[in-house]
């Protein structure tokens, strides 16, 4: 019977295209395959996060006045909501992890060569998606931590030169982080962002299928071919592994550890004590934070903001500039990966102190 | 190769034992996203007002009062008795009025006519309105699901 | 050839006993324990902070009888993942994927 099904979908979609091109790809096998399961976890969590999503939504009011209540509702009232909100946030975290792994493991192993910079350029694009998703996510509960910290957020574009006052407003809604905030997050984070991810992550998966699987600096020019395993059955069976073990984790940590909720934000208190963005954010707001109020005459946020803009812009390009790996500029590259990891451990730490 | 006695090849036993593990603890998952979907809706057992909202009503006519997400009516009649009704006509969900002149229950949405009683007698309603009891203690009027004796 | 319907028997067999496995053991966890209903969420004692958490002790087992479950499971579902990766890689040593001409 499953022959006659897939004979019956074949003759329509084509799909033994698909599926004799699965049955073909192969996986290269060295020391450095582990980091190859890192994209597939990604989409683990991501599908996770839209399942767990669609059941939220049926309950959350994106409204400056029910957003809180509606979330104690479901941490309370409705059957084990708490855990599916658990769930959703903690995937969040195990997402962006995972994204920031996999974009570090990129860039250390220089998959990006040619002919793979769109395929790093698009990740990039993916990983500033995941940012704002987690950001824009951020807000919903429209608790007082929440609250804050998208005011503190949407007021960094303001140290932009000439656009910055407009970029804060476009974020806002505003001139102030408001109901018309709350809203606009909300309609960013379950519409938009979503169709802008599978756009972009649909160019992402159909370049890396095209091109297979990128191999380590090392192997390149090396006369004997690379151990590989096929995709399917052998590797697809490793990864199921990789992924029960994650959402075995995911779980435990979910139910074990679930967020609490702040009450609803007063639009007309002061600040809460220990303001902060969510943990993936931490770095870049230390940085904000120790750059001095003035440089010469210039602002130092100013500075600090064009100085992240500036960084980001290369990261995008780095493909182009990393065009002789395996040359000093090569691995200066490389050792920026470190530095980075580095930076970002050190700055969140202290943001923590 | 499956071997002529045994009933599956190991293909198979491996096949099956992970599929089916796989599949159970996959339906373990269904159950909280079921739960989580279709919330248990409960109608309140008990409702309580104040009575002096009801006092003063004239007879033949009728108050309505929140019970639970649903409408529910008061009606004082001629010789001052109160009852209570759910006010949502069992055609197809609709909310009635109370029609004082006529002294009928009427539903637009349908042309559906019940009695002073609630018992339905015209249009598309198969079954009388729904009673709730109502108990009159001191300055307060508890209204209850109707027990299946029909006294409170 | 081999028939295709054993191994689907066996699944669903297995499927079978392995929910009504699950669903003895959650039942058998509310046995004993009064049940405590959830209070309407009007009663919000201190409008502080809510904690996400399991309501009563009825919920408490079965989240942990579920969280045993669901390990169990990975254990198991992993260990036979590793008996088919170790049959695949074999298979493939012994070029029986690129001898296939479907």
């Amino acid at each position: 019977m499953r022959k006659g099904i897939q004979s019956w979908l074949d003759e329509r979609f084509g799909l033994t295209g698909i599926t004799d091109f699965l049955t073909k790809k192969t996986v290269p096998l060295h020391k450095h395959t582990i980091w190859y399961y890192t994209g597939s976890a990604i989409l683990l969590f991501f599908a996770i996060q839209v399942v767990t999503g669609f059941m939220l939504i049926l309950y959350y009011k994106p409204t400056l006045e029910m957003a809180n209540a509606s979330v104690a509702r479901i941490m309370t009232d409705v059957p084990l909501g708490w855990i599916i909100r658990s769930v959703h946030s903690w995937s969040a975290s195990f997402m962006i992890t995972f994204v920031f792994v996999h974009l570090l493991s990129i860039w250390i192993a220089k998959s990006y060569r040619r002919p793979r910079e769109l395929t790093w350029m698009s990740g990039v694009l993916l990983l500033l998606i995941s940012l704002l998703f987690g950001f824009t996510g951020y807000l919903l509960p429209w608790d007082d931590l929440s609250f804050s910290a998208t005011k503190v957020g949407t007021d960094i574009p303001r140290a932009i030169p000439v656009v910055g006052a407009w970029v804060t407003r476009l974020l806002r809604g505003g001139d102030d982080v408001t109901g018309d905030t709350l809203t606009r997050f909300f309609g960013i984070h379950v519409c938009m962002l979503p169709v802008f991810l599978f756009l972009l992550l649909a160019i992402h998966i159909y370049l890396v299928q095209k091109q297979g699987m990128s191999l380590p600096l090392e192997a390149e020019g090396k006369q004997e071919k690379v151990k590989e395993i096929p995709f399917w059955p052998n590797f697809v069976f490793r990864e199921m592994i990789v992924w029960l073990l994650l959402v075995g984790i995911l779980f435990s940590v979910a139910i074990f550890f679930p967020p609490s909720l702040e009450k609803a934000a007063d639009v007309m208190a002061p600040a809460p004590e220990g303001i902060k963005p969510e943990w993936y954010f931490l770095f870049l707001f230390q940085t904000l934070k120790i750059f001095p109020a003035h440089v010469l005459f210039i602002s130092g946020e100013m500075l600090a903001v064009l100085l992240m803009i500036f960084a980001g812009v290369l990261f995008f390009f780095l493909p182009f500039f990393d065009n002789k790996p395996t040359g000093t500029k090569g691995k200066i590259i490389t050792l920026l990966a470190y530095v980075f990891i580095l930076y970002a451990l050190v700055m969140s730490v202290w943001s923590l102190l | 190769m499956k071997i002529k006695h045994s009933l599956f090849s190991r293909r198979q036993f491996l096949n099956g034992i992970i599929g089916g593990w796989l599949g159970a603890f996959l339906a373990s998952l269904v159950y909280p996203v079921v739960k989580f979907i279709f919330p248990p809706y409960k109608e309140p057992d008990e409702v309580i007002l104040p009575f002096s909202d009801f006092k003063d009503m004239r007879p033949n006519s009728v108050k309505s009062f929140a019970w639970g997400s649903k409408l529910g009516l008061v009606k004082k009649n001629d010789d001052d008795v109160y009852v209570a009704f759910v006010g949502v006509c069992t055609h197809l969900d609709c909310n009635v009025a109370y029609l004082n002149e006529q002294r009928k229950f009427f539903c637009a949405c349908h042309d559906g006519w019940y009695d002073e009683n609630g018992i339905n007698i015209g249009g598309p309603p198969p079954k009388p309105l729904r009673r709730l009891t109502l108990v009159i203690a001191q300055e307060e009027l508890i209204i209850k699901k109707e027990s299946p004796e029909g006294n409170s | 050839m081999i028939k295709k319907r054993p191994s689907f028997l066996l699944a669903a067999f297995l499927f079978l006993l392995l929910l009504s496995w699950g669903g003895v053991f959650y039942c058998s966890a509310q046995q004993g324990v009064a049940q405590v209903q959830t209070s309407t969420p009007q009663e919000k004692e201190e409008p502080e902070k809510i904690v996400g958490d399991p309501q009563d002790a009825k919920q408490k087992t079965g989240i942990l009888v579920f969280v045993a479950w669901m390990w169990i499971s990975v254990f198991v579902i992993v260990y036979f993942l590793r008996l088919k990766i170790k049959e695949a890689d074999r298979l493939y040593r012994l070029r029986f994927y690129s001898a296939k001409k479907t």
